[in-house]
């Protein structure tokens, strides 16, 4: 994968290190990054967007912790293996965490309760069974 | 998130850069009225204010060209007044106008101070004088304003600073140069620790690269916080005009409130990092938007009528 694959909007009201993780959850997610695919060092990503660097390792760091990326010694940061990615409910959960996030965000602005967006959430998904 | 918080903070040995409760007037009219700062570390913090905010004077008291009239300012724990020469050496600073040695030629004055400095980079200065089409034989009052203050920035950096400050430095560069110098800040930062403090009020520079953000507004400090904090929790809060009448007085969270035009009410509030927006905001005659920082830089300092609270 390549820096500029990345579209960093520094005047979005989305920090940017959100933006870069959400970037790259998607690319996982659709498999367009597979499983020990080298991401591109910290160093690249800042310089090519001219970004602080700290806000690409908070990134990267994120989607360590969730078990997307591990640190391979002397490659850098790569892609996780996927097996368990699949199988565990946790994991394919944070597939949906980018959704998730959005929808809250337009609830929140519409100024709709929780309550009332999972109740016509969970109407639909009935009607889908 | 205000300047009390970062007070409590600004003798702790990670501060690279600290001031106290400073005051400054000239003549009668009052420039800067009580602020307080404080850096860690590999910070790049973004100062932002209007023209006329103060940023040019509170540069110049950090670095101890200015006298306030109260307060303190001190970098690595000693006084700004009375910097030894060791800590002048690990220190950069770029005035928004450079004007010493104009008589001199541009390579001149890059030997000449070069050799004061024990980290000094030659290999930078030349590979940066040639990207950015400097001609080392003109003589510095002959250049233009832009190429007089890439001058200067290259100077600064290639004495390896371990502080670096800078006034306006991107007002008289174009957009490239203006980039190159954004990416030079952020790696040196990122990579080799360099703490910097710059002033500006093109916010998108420092969406870019800082990881600090501080308005200044009026002589005051009006908001102090990280970069990221500081998009996730601040939002604004608009209420139509009939719902307007129940939120007479502050809610939780406010930091300013405008009315508009249509008798609604804009507010602006905050949140703690990990909490949720307060109920007032979340009823439903009231929408919450996120903030870009100029929305919010806007919304706190373009206040004609607006009201000031929690401060």
């Amino acid at each position: 994968m390549e820096s500029d694959e990345l579209v960093i909007q520094p005047s979005s009201a989305e920090p940017i290190y959100r933006q870069i993780a959400q970037q790259l959850r998607r690319l996982i997610a659709s498999g367009r990054l597979c499983a020990g695919d080298e991401l591109p060092s910290v160093r690249d990503v800042a310089g090519r967007h001219a970004i602080n660097p700290m806000t690409v390792s908070r990134a990267y760091g994120q989607l360590e912790l969730e078990g997307l990326l591990e640190r391979r010694r002397g490659k850098g940061m790569v892609v996780a293996p996927a097996r368990g990615r699949a199988h565990s409910a946790d994991r394919r959960l944070q597939q949906l965490l980018p959704l998730l996030e959005e929808l809250s965000r337009q609830a929140r602005e519409l100024g709709l309760p929780a309550d009332s967006v999972i109740e016509k959430w969970r109407a639909l998904w009935e009607i889908e069974q | 998130m205000n300047a009390v918080g970062a007070d409590v903070a600004a003798d702790s040995p990670d501060r690279v850069l600290s001031c106290r409760n400073i005051h400054k007037h000239f003549g009668i009219r009052k420039v800067l009225s009580n602020v307080s700062l404080s850096i860690p570390k590999g910070a790049v913090m973004g100062l932002v204010g209007r023209n006329g905010a103060g940023k040019s004077t509170l540069l110049r008291i950090l670095v101890g060209l200015l006298m306030p009239e109260y307060g303190s300012a001190s970098i690595w724990g000693e006084s700004a007044l009375h910097l030894t020469d060791a800590s002048k050496v690990r220190l950069g600073y770029v005035p928004q106008k450079p004007e010493s040695l104009n008589w001199m030629s541009v390579e001149s004055m890059l030997d000449f101070l070069g050799s004061f400095y024990p980290r000094w980079d030659r290999e930078y200065v030349w590979s940066s004088l040639m990207r950015w089409n400097i001609s080392p034989a003109h003589r510095l009052d002959k250049l233009s304003p832009g190429e007089r203050q890439r001058v200067a920035l290259i100077r600064a950096l290639a004495s390896q600073p371990e502080l670096l400050i800078l006034d306006e430095p991107a007002s008289a560069l174009d957009p490239v140069a203006r980039r190159d110098l954004l990416r030079e800040i952020a790696l040196r930062a990122g990579e080799s620790g360099m703490t910097v403090l710059f002033s500006t009020h093109i916010v998108s520079d420092l969406e870019r690269v800082a990881s600090h953000v501080c308005f200044l507004y009026e002589g005051k400090v009006v908001l102090d916080t990280t970069m990221d904090d500081l998009k996730e929790t601040h939002a604004r809060l608009s209420v139509s005009r009939a719902a307007a009448v129940t939120l007479a007085r502050p809610i939780p969270g406010e930091i300013a409130r405008r009315r508009r035009p249509d008798g609604g009410l804009s507010i602006v509030i905050t949140r703690p990092a990990q909490a949720g927006w307060p109920s007032a905001a979340l009823s439903s005659d009231a929408v919450l938007e996120a903030m870009s920082l100029e929305d919010l830089f806007i919304e706190l300092t373009d206040v004609p009528g607006a009201e000031w609270f929690a401060k």
